[in-house]
C-alpha cells in the first residue's frame, strides 16, 4: 500500500503543507499539490533542465529531488522570481532579446540564470554557456539566450 | 502604446511575458475536477498477432475506471495518403512499443499499474528491421491487407513496399554522354526524433450532450478534430479541438492516436481524461525522421555546368505510412538542389519495416536529399578543380528561371546568399590557432524549401471600441506565428499591435487552416490575414466616405487607428466612430474574411513527369546558403562547429528577431542530425535509447557560440508584404556543409549521418592505410 | 514506499538492513531510476540529516577526507593544496551539469559504480581508501579492491560509504583529468586521470587510471613503473598508454564500440599525461 506523508516545505517564502506519497518528486508536488505549474516536466531524468528550481538558492532538478527530502531548505520556483511590479532582470532581458520561442525551457533557464548571476554578477559569455550547460532548448540554438544573459548582467550592475 | 511600424519590428512574442513568468499554460498544466489519468499498454514484440486480451485484473484494480483494447474499437483506419493505422493496434502489432490498449484511472500510478496488469496473448512473427530485409523475397509482410486499404491516390503499394514514385525531367540517359565528369555515391542518414521539450499530451472531456472537447498540444486543431472524429466514428460536429501553448512541434505534434484514445476514454467514463506521454513513450510511439539511403549521380561538363542528376531514394517508413508518401515526394523534388538541372531522374520508394513510423519532421525529406546532393557538389568541385562555391554559383537557380516542374522563380537570391556567407566568413576575425592534433576546415552548402501549400483563412473584426479581433486557424507551436499574424494585421490597419486581440485556435471558432507545417504560416496565413485586414480597411473607408461625405479614394488610414481626408489633417475619424456607426446605424459589424488555397503555378506535365506524387501543388521557394567552420580532433574524431553563417532570402522578415531565432533554431536541429542524434534499435526492434540521457540533443556547449543569421529581403510578389517562410530551409544545408568542412580539414569524405567521432576516426584510419 | 530521515549513522544502517531499503544520497541516479520504474524501493533512507557526512577536509599535508555526502559542486569548489585536490576538483566540475553537481554526491557516485562515470577513475588514480560502515561495523577498502564489476562494488548488503580518504599524491606534482565524451556533460566514452611529478627532467612519480575502458576503472603498475625515470617523452608515454590499453576490456554500447574505445584509450592517456606534464613546466 502506498504510504502518504504529511510535511511542510517552504516554497517561494511560503510555508506550504504537503500531502504526498513518499516517492513523489519535488516537481510533482509543486505542480499538483502547490498548483505551481511553471516548472515543467521534460524528461524525468534530470537531463533537460525544464524542471529546474532552487534549493537554498542553488539550481537543482525538481524531477530528481524527493519532496520528502527537501526538509527546511528553501524552495524557489519560477513563480517566486518576478518582482511585485516588474519582471526579474533575466526575464526582461530574455523578452527583449527575442530569446523566447516555445517557452517550455524558459522557466528552467530563468531559475538557472538567476542563481548564476547572483554567484557571478559579471560573467563572460563562456561562463554563461558553462552555467547553462544543463538547460536544453530545442527551439532557439541558444544564441539569443546568451545575449539576453549578458544583457541582464549588464543591467544588474 | 507604440506607434512604430510593426513590420519587421523585433517585438517580443505576444505571449512572451507569460512564458518568461511561468504562467503560460501547456496541456499538462490543465486540471479538471475528477480528472482521470490514462496509461498505455505497449507491445513487447516488433511483429506479432494479437490473439486475445485479458483485462480482468486491470479492471478490478481499485481506482481504474475504464480499459479499452484494440479489440473494442471498430476498425477505422487513418493515414495521410494511405489509411493503414488504427487508434490502437488491431489484430497485430507492428513495432515494439505500439499501443495495444489503454486504461483510465484516478491517478497516474494506478493507471500505470493497471496497464501492467493487462494481459495480452501474442503470437510472435518474424520481423523485418531493415529496408533490405523488408524488400527481400519471402520477407514477412507487415500489412497483409494492404491492397484493401483506402488511399487518396495510387502509390504502387505492395508487399512491404509502402509507396513508390518517379520524377523525370529531360533525358538523363542522353545527358550522361555529354558529361565530362560523372560522380556517383551512396549516402545514408539516420532516424532523428523531434525531442520537443514538451512531450505530446492531451486532455479530453465530454459535455453533458456527449460532445467531446479535446485540448491537445498540436499543430492543427482542425487535423485533431478530423482524426478524433474519424477514429471515434462520430461526426466532426461532435468533436471540438482546442490548443493551449505548445512546447515545440517540429512536425511531431500533428494529430496522433493519443488524442483519440483520450477522447475514447473520456466518453467511456464520462470524466475528463488526461494523457501526457512520458519522454520514453513519446520517443517510442510518436514518429521519427525517415532514415534514408540515397544513391546520387551527377554529371557536369569540364567547366562545371551540371547537365544531369539522377537519384535513387529509399526511405525507411517504419510500421505505418503516416506522411511517408509526402516526405518521399518532397525529398524527390528537392534532391536536385537549388540548381538549374536540365536533366533529372528520381526514382524513390518508402518501405515498411517493423519499427516506429517515420513521418513529418522539420524539413520533411529535404535534409536527406540535401546531404547527398550538397556533399556530391563538393566532390564534383574537387574532381573538376573548381572552387565549390564557384560551382554552386555557376549552376544556381536564378530569378525568372522555370525551375521545379516549370515553376517560375519570381524571387531567387541564392547567389546573393552564397555571396553573403562567403563574405561573412572571410571577414570574420581569425580564430586563435587550434590545439595540437586538431585541424580546421570551412564548408558550404546551398538549400531551398517551399512555403506555399494547402489552404488557410483568417477573419478580422473591428470592435466598437476600435480594437480588433484577429482570428485564424494557425497554431503557434513556438515559432511566433501569433505575433507575426498580429504584426501583419497591425501593419495593414496602421494600428499598434496592442490593439489587436489574437484568438487562440479552436475548431469551433477558428477559420480553417491546414496545419502549422511546411514553413507555410507566414506566407499562407499571413496572406489571408493581410487580405482579411484589407477588407476591413476598405469597409472602414466606405463608411468613412459616407460619414465625411467624400469619396473613399480621397481617404487615408493614419497611425493609431484613424482615417482621414488626404491633405486635411484635422478631418479624420477614429476607428471607434466608424465601428459604432457601422454596428448601430448602418451596415452591421465590420468584418473581413479571406480564405485561400495555394494558388501558385501548377507543375507542368509537359516538362515534368511525376508519377505517384503526393503533392499536386506547392511552391514559393526560399533559398539559402550555409557556411560552417569546423575543427576536427584527429585523435578522437570529435567534430566541433566553431562558427556558422546562415543566409536566406525570406522576402520580408515580419519580425526580425523571430526570423533570426528560426534560422538559429533550424541550424541547431541540422547540427543534431549531422553530428549527435540517432535513434538506435536493437536486434529485437526495441528502441534502445528512448531517453534524453541517451538520445543527445545538442546542448549549449555543443552548439557554436556564434550562429550568424543573414536575412536578405527580396520581396516575393505574392507574399504578405513580400514575405516567404524560413522555418525549415536553414536545416538541410547543415550536415553537408559540415561534411564538406571535414573533408577540407582532414581529407575524408563521410557519407553517413550522424558523423560520430567513431565514424570520423574510422575514415581517418581508412585514409591512412 | 516509506521515507526515513535518520539522524545517526547507526540508525541509517539499521534501516538499510530492511528488505528493499535503498539509501538516498544526492538522488541523481536513484530518483532517475525510480522515475523510469527501474527500481521500486520499499524504504528510502535519506542520509541528508546525518551530521558530518558532507564534510570536506582539505588538510595541510595535501591529503583530503571527503564525506560521502559531499556534493560535486562543493568538491569542484575546493582550493587544491595538492595534486589529488586538483584532480578531484577538476573531475567533480566535469560531472554532468551544474544542477546535477549541486545535488550529486561522491558517495552516491562511487557506490553506483557506473564505469562511464568520472569519480571511479579519479578515486583509483589517487589510490584512495573508501571508509565503509555497516551492520558488522566499520571497515576500509582500497579503491583497487572497491570496484568489482559493472555497477558492482565491494559494498555488502546494508553497508554504505561514509567517506573517501585521499592521499595527497606526488609532492610538487601536477594532475589532469581528460574526459572524452560525445556531447558536453555526457558520460565519458573514455577518460584518463593522471597525477605525476618530475624532477630534473625525469618522472619521479606517476599514477594513471582509465575510466570507460572496462567494467571497472583500470590502473597498471607496470605502465607506471615503466615511466619512472623517463623524461615522459612521446615514446615513453605511448608505451605506457599501450600497456594500459592492453589491460582494458572496453564496454561496447552506442556511445562507442569496444573497438573505438580501444583506439581512444592510448590517445586519451597520452593526452592526459602530456597535459599534466605541461602544468609542471
Amino acid at each position: 500500500m502506498r504510504e502518504t506523508l504529511e510535511y511542510e516545505i517552504t516554497v517561494n517564502g511560503e510555508p506550504t503543507p504537503v500531502r504526498a506519497r513518499a516517492e513523489a518528486t519535488l516537481l510533482e508536488v509543486l505542480r499538483t499539490e502547490c498548483g505551481l505549474t511553471g516548472s515543467k516536466r521534460g524528461c524525468d531524468q534530470g537531463v533537460c533542465g525544464a524542471c529546474t528550481v532552487q534549493l537554498d538558492g542553488r539550481p537543482v532538478r525538481g524531477c530528481l529531488t524527493l519532496a520528502a527530502n527537501v526538509g527546511t531548505r528553501k524552495v524557489t520556483t519560477i513563480e517566486g522570481l518576478a518582482g511585485a511590479s516588474a519582471l526579474h532582470p533575466v526575464q526582461q532581458a530574455l523578452l527583449d532579446a527575442g530569446a523566447i520561442q516555445c517557452g517550455f525551457c524558459t522557466p528552467g533557464f530563468v531559475v538557472t540564470l538567476d542563481a548564476l548571476l547572483r554567484e557571478n554578477p559579471r560573467p563572460s559569455a563562456d561562463a554563461v554557456r558553462h552555467g547553462l550547460s544543463g538547460n536544453l532548448c530545442r527551439c532557439s540554438g541558444y544564441v539569443k539566450i546568451v545575449e539576453a544573459a549578458l544583457r541582464a548582467a549588464g543591467a544588474q550592475s | 502604446m507604440s506607434t512604430a511600424d510593426p513590420l519587421g519590428a523585433s517585438i517580443p512574442r505576444l505571449e512572451a511575458r507569460d512564458k518568461v513568468a511561468g504562467t503560460a499554460r501547456y496541456v499538462d498544466d490543465f486540471v479538471r475536477p475528477n480528472m482521470l489519468h490514462a496509461a498505455l499498454v505497449q507491445s513487447p514484440f516488433a511483429h506479432a498477432r494479437i490473439r486475445s486480451f485479458n483485462v480482468e485484473k486491470a479492471r478490478a484494480l481499485p481506482g481504474v475506471r475504464a480499459v479499452v483494447t484494440g479489440a473494442d474499437v471498430p476498425v477505422r483506419r487513418v493515414g495521410a495518403m494511405l489509411k493503414d493505422e488504427t487508434m490502437l493496434a488491431t489484430g497485430k502489432v507492428r513495432y515494439v512499443g505500439e499501443p495495444v490498449a489503454a486504461v483510465a484511472a484516478r491517478d497516474p500510478e494506478t493507471a500505470a499499474l493497471a496497464a501492467r496488469l493487462v494481459e495480452v496473448d501474442y503470437e510472435p512473427l518474424p520481423a523485418v528491421l531493415t529496408i533490405d530485409a523488408a524488400l527481400a523475397p519471402g520477407a514477412p509482410i507487415l500489412h497483409e491487407e494492404l491492397a484493401s486499404y483506402v488511399r487518396t491516390m495510387e502509390g504502387g503499394s505492395q508487399g512491404n513496399l509502402m509507396w513508390s514514385s518517379r520524377l523525370v525531367e529531360g533525358d538523363v540517359d542522353q545527358a550522361w554522354a555529354k558529361c565530362d565528369v560523372i560522380l556517383e555515391a551512396t549516402f545514408q542518414t539516420q532516424a532523428q526524433q523531434h525531442a520537443y521539450l514538451e512531450t505530446n499530451g492531451v486532455l479530453a472531456e465530454v459535455e453533458a450532450n456527449g460532445r467531446i472537447t479535446v485540448i491537445a498540444a498540436c499543430q492543427s486543431v482542425h487535423h485533431v478534430q478530423t482524426r478524433v472524429a474519424d477514429e471515434l466514428g462520430v461526426p466532426m460536429s461532435q468533436v471540438r479541438a482546442q490548443v493551449p501553448r505548445v512546447g515545440g512541434g517540429f512536425g511531431g505534434k500533428h494529430a496522433t492516436n493519443i488524442h483519440s484514445i483520450a477522447a475514447w476514454l473520456a466518453r467511456a467514463t464520462g470524466k475528463p481524461v488526461k494523457l501526457v506521454l512520458s519522454r520514453a513513450m513519446d520517443m517510442e510511439i510518436q514518429k521519427s525522421r525517415h532514415p534514408s539511403r540515397i544513391r546520387i549521380k551527377t554529371g557536369a561538363t569540364r567547366d562545371g555546368l551540371i547537365l544531369a542528376r539522377e537519384a535513387d531514394i529509399t526511405l525507411d517508413g517504419g510500421a505505418y505510412a503516416d506522411e511517408s508518401p509526402n516526405v518521399l515526394a518532397f525529398c524527390s523534388l528537392m534532391v536536385r538542389g537549388p540548381y538549374r538541372v536540365p536533366n533529372l531522374r528520381v526514382v524513390s520508394r518508402a518501405v515498411y519495416t517493423n519499427k516506429l513510423r517515420a513521418g513529418s519532421f522539420r524539413a520533411f525529406g529535404n535534409p536527406q536529399g540535401t546531404f547527398a546532393g550538397e556533399s556530391q557538389m563538393d566532390e564534383l568541385a574537387a574532381k573538376l578543380g573548381i572552387d565549390p562555391l564557384e560551382l554552386r554559383l555557376k549552376n544556381a537557380a536564378q530569378p525568372g528561371d522555370h525551375w521545379v516542374g516549370g515553376h517560375t522563380l519570381h524571387t531567387c537570391a541564392l547567389r546573393e546568399c552564397l555571396g553573403e556567407v562567403r563574405k561573412a566568413q572571410k571577414a570574420a576575425p581569425p580564430l586563435p590557432p587550434p590545439a595540437p592534433g586538431r585541424k580546421r576546415g570551412v564548408g558550404f552548402s546551398s538549400t531551398t524549401s517551399i512555403s506555399g501549400l494547402m489552404g488557410t483563412s483568417a477573419s478580422v473584426h473591428l470592435r466598437t471600441d476600435g480594437t480588433v479581433a484577429l482570428n485564424t486557424g494557425c497554431v503557434d507551436i513556438g515559432q511566433g506565428s501569433d505575433t507575426a499574424m498580429t504584426q501583419i494585421c497591425a501593419a495593414v490597419l496602421k494600428i499598434p499591435v496592442e490593439r489587436i486581440a489574437y484568438a487562440s485556435q479552436d475548431s469551433d471558432l477558428s477559420p480553417y487552416n491546414w496545419k502549422t507545417a511546411a514553413s507555410r504560416s507566414t506566407y499562407m496565413t499571413g496572406r489571408a490575414v493581410q487580405a482579411a485586414a484589407t477588407v476591413v480597411r476598405e469597409k472602414i473607408m466606405e463608411h468613412t466616405a459616407e460619414m465625411l461625405e467624400c469619396s473613399a479614394a480621397d481617404l487615408e488610414l493614419r497611425e493609431g487607428g484613424k482615417v482621414g481626408l488626404v491633405g486635411v489633417p484635422g478631418k479624420e475619424l477614429g476607428f471607434k466612430d466608424v465601428a459604432m456607426r457601422s454596428l448601430f446605424h448602418v451596415g452591421g459589424p465590420i468584418l473581413g474574411y479571406h480564405g485561400l488555397v495555394y494558388d501558385g503555378e501548377k507543375f507542368d506535365p509537359k516538362r515534368t513527369l511525376m508519377e505517384r506524387f503526393a503533392f499536386s501543388n506547392l511552391g514559393v521557394y526560399t533559398f539559402g546558403a550555409t557556411c560552417v567552420e569546423v575543427e576536427v580532433d584527429e585523435l578522437t574524431g570529435r567534430v566541433q562547429v566553431l562558427r556558422a553563417w546562415s543566409a536566406h532570402d525570406v522576402g520580408k522578415a515580419i519580425n526580425r528577431a523571430a526570423c533570426e531565432g528560426q534560422i538559429q533554431g533550424a541550424f541547431t536541429h541540422g547540427l543534431g542530425l549531422a553530428l549527435y542524434e540517432q535513434m538506435i534499435w536493437d536486434d529485437d526492434g526495441r528502441l534502445a535509447n528512448p531517453s534524453l540521457a541517451d538520445y543527445r540533443v545538442p546542448g549549449i556547449l555543443d552548439v557554436p557560440p556564434q550562429i550568424t543569421p543573414i536575412i536578405l529581403e527580396f520581396p516575393e510578389p505574392s507574399g504578405p508584404f513580400g514575405a516567404k517562410g524560413v522555418g525549415e530551409v536553414p536545416l538541410p544545408g547543415v550536415s553537408p556543409a559540415i561534411a564538406n568542412a571535414i573533408a577540407q580539414a582532414v581529407g575524408v569524405r563521410l557519407r553517413q549521418l550522424p558523423m560520430t567521432p567513431e565514424r570520423v576516426l574510422d575514415a581517418l584510419e581508412a585514409k591512412a592505410t | 514506499m516509506k521515507f526515513a530521515l535518520p539522524e545517526t549513522l547507526a540508525d541509517a544502517i539499521a534501516l538499510l538492513g530492511e528488505d528493499g531499503a535503498r539509501c538516498l544520497a544526492g538522488g541523481q541516479s536513484l530518483v532517475a531510476m525510480m522515475n523510469a520504474r527501474l527500481v521500486s524501493p520499499s524504504t528510502i533512507v535519506s542520509l541528508r540529516a546525518i551530521p558530518g557526512l558532507d564534510r570536506i577536509e582539505s588538510r595541510a599535508d595535501g591529503s583530503l577526507l571527503i564525506g560521502a555526502m559531499a556534493r560535486h559542486a562543493d568538491v569542484a569548489r575546493l582550493t587544491p593544496r595538492s595534486p589529488a585536490g586538483a584532480l578531484f576538483a577538476t573531475a567533480a566540475g566535469l560531472i554532468g551539469h551544474p544542477a546535477i553537481r549541486n545535488q550529486g554526491t561522491i558517495g552516491g557516485s562511487i557506490a553506483h559504480a557506473d564505469p562511464s562515470a568520472d569519480y571511479p577513475a579519479v578515486v583509483l588514480c589517487a589510490g584512495a581508501t573508501m571508509h565503509i560502515a555497516g551492520p558488522a561495523g566499520n571497515r576500509a577498502v582500497s579503491a583497487a579492491e572497491f570496484f568489482r564489476g559493472y555497477y558492482e562494488t565491494a559494498l555488502q548488503p546494508g553497508e554504505i560509504v561514509t567517506a573517501v580518504e585521499v592521499p595527497a599524491g606526488p609532492r610538487g606534482g601536477a594532475a589532469h583529468y581528460e574526459k572524452c565524451s560525445l556531447v558536453d556533460g555526457d558520460f565519458a566514452v573514455v577518460s584518463a586521470a593522471v597525477m605525476l611529478a618530475v624532477e630534473n627532467g625525469c618522472c619521479t612519480a606517476v599514477q594513471i587510471a582509465v575510466g570507460g575502458g572496462a567494467p571497472v576503472p583500470i590502473r597498471s603498475a607496470a605502465a607506471e613503473a615503466a615511466l619512472i625515470g623517463t623524461p615522459l617523452g612521446e615514446a615513453d608515454i605511448a608505451a605506457a598508454a599501450r600497456t594500459l590499453a592492453e589491460a582494458a576490456d572496453p564496454i561496447d554500447d552506442f556511445r562507442g564500440s569496444a573497438a573505438y574505445r580501444r583506439k581512444l584509450i592510448p590517445r586519451i592517456v597520452a593526452r592526459a599525461v602530456a597535459a599534466a606534464k605541461r602544468k609542471l613546466a
